[in-house]
């Protein structure tokens, strides 16, 4: 999920899915989060904050 | 979307099938296991077995989360949800599960106030607006989901919330896989390691595979060019000879997982000496139940509720459908008495349970196959 507004003091982001869908998600778990992150989510709170540490895939 | 389009591109994922057939001797047979529900569901969506050659079977583990929950919780689950003044929170997958004597969903046709909830944290929201009821939560799932009850936990207790419990039905990815491994009845090549619960948890518990059993493991991540690519790394091993445990989803899974998630788990569970799972029967330290610490916060100290061992119904194959050991084409009721509006088995239920991501899409093939 994408993360459109932080909430610093309650611990939480507001961020929109694939979809446009919103939900408010716990990023207690991940390094503070910023406008345009995007997040892995699960059950509403954030595993990991997606990086472009990637390998392309072999051809 | 960014992290997602790149690995759906299709020239891509025809150049990782070749690659795939280049791999594979003539003549052996190579039998690979996914053991999360979100493999599954992607190899039907995206026809995945379909561009892999004839001699790689991919066989579909116990990873769905739904999946694995047997009949009794389903019934205990009920069974609190029916306490005067108990509103019962739970996933949606979860309240189409069958128990002994119909589903949560039945349950609720029936009288009980038993709400759908996105997260944990809703369910708290709930018990915050209701402050006369007592308001349980059903919590399930592998490492995926259980920091996100853990945390709601710890966010009740520093609120002093009195109405809110969890009944946990969190279950750990390791010991299943171990009892796999020690099964006479599959034979396995490799497995694509589950990418989300590897978020959590890492890459290290998986070290036991290759060091124990001498089968490789790759860390995959969702995408059909994830899953593709991850095959293809455990073939690359096979081929070599050798058998490790590699990282395909880098881009999500570091190799030490999420410490804070892995801390808060510490701090709010402790394993269950043995824990039920439908079709694999008890597996030791394989559940979850709520710390010392938290034990004021678990519903079934709360709330009395049966505890009883209900046996899967005689027609349903789930069992053998979470071992890998049937397809679920094969099942006796697959796709007659057992739909996805009807289902009579847990793997029919949830969209990453096989027999419901198999009946969604690949059976259409199957039939194209047969005409």
């Amino acid at each position: 999920m994408t993360v459109l507004r932080v909430d610093c003091d309650r611990g939480l982001a507001l961020c929109a899915d694939e979809d446009g869908s919103r939900a408010s998600v716990e990023t207690a778990l991940v390094d503070p989060v910023a406008s345009g992150d995007v997040l892995l989510v699960h059950a509403g709170t954030a595993l990991t904050r997606l990086v472009e540490r990637w390998e392309a895939p072999a051809a | 979307m960014k992290f997602v389009d790149e690995f759906r591109d299709a020239e891509l994922g025809r150049a990782v099938a070749v690659e795939i057939l280049s791999r594979v001797e003539p003549g052996r047979h190579y039998k690979l296991m996914e053991v999360c529900g979100g493999h599954t569901h992607s190899i039907y969506k995206y026809g995945i077995d379909d561009l892999l050659p004839a001699n790689v079977e991919l066989v579909h583990g116990p990873g769905c989360p739904v999946c694995v929950i047997p009949m009794g919780r389903v019934d205990d689950g009920i069974a609190i949800a029916h306490h005067d003044g108990v509103i019962f929170t739970c996933f949606g997958d979860m309240m189409r599960v069958p128990g002994s004597s119909g589903s949560l969903l039945d349950a609720k046709a029936a009288g009980a106030d038993i709400r759908m909830v996105y997260s944990p944290l809703d369910a708290l929201r709930i018990a915050k607006q209701n402050p006369d009821r007592e308001v349980v939560f059903f919590a399930i799932g592998f490492e995926t989901t259980a920091p996100s009850t853990a945390l709601t936990l710890r966010r009740a207790r520093a609120e002093r919330l009195p109405n809110f419990s969890v009944m946990c039905s969190h279950v750990t990815i390791v010991p299943p896989l171990r009892a796999l491994l020690e099964s006479p009845d599959l034979r396995l090549d490799g497995f694509i390691g589950p990418g989300h619960v590897s978020t959590v948890v890492g890459a290290r518990p998986f070290q036991f595979i290759p060091a124990d059993y001498g089968k490789p493991v790759v860390i995959a991540g969702f995408e059909p060019l994830d899953i593709l690519q991850a095959i293809a790394m455990i073939l690359r091993q096979l081929a070599d000879g050798r058998s490790e445990v590699e990282n395909q989803y880098k881009r999500v899974v570091p190799y030490e997982g999420n410490l804070r998630a892995l801390e808060v788990m510490a701090e709010v569970f402790e394993l269950r000496p043995h824990f039920e799972w439908r079709g694999l029967g008890f597996i030791s330290h394989s559940g979850l139940k709520l710390s010392e610490a938290y034990a004021d916060l678990d519903a079934e100290a709360r709330f009395r509720v049966p505890g009883v061992r209900v046996a899967d119904p005689k027609a349903c194959q789930c069992g053998e459908v979470l071992k890998g050991v049937i397809k679920p084409w094969e099942c006796k009721v697959f796709g007659t008495a057992c739909t996805p509006e009807r289902p009579i088995g847990t793997c029919m239920v949830s969209s990453e349970g096989a027999c419901a991501a198999y009946y969604n899409f690949g059976r259409f093939a199957r039939e194209r196959e047969v005409v």
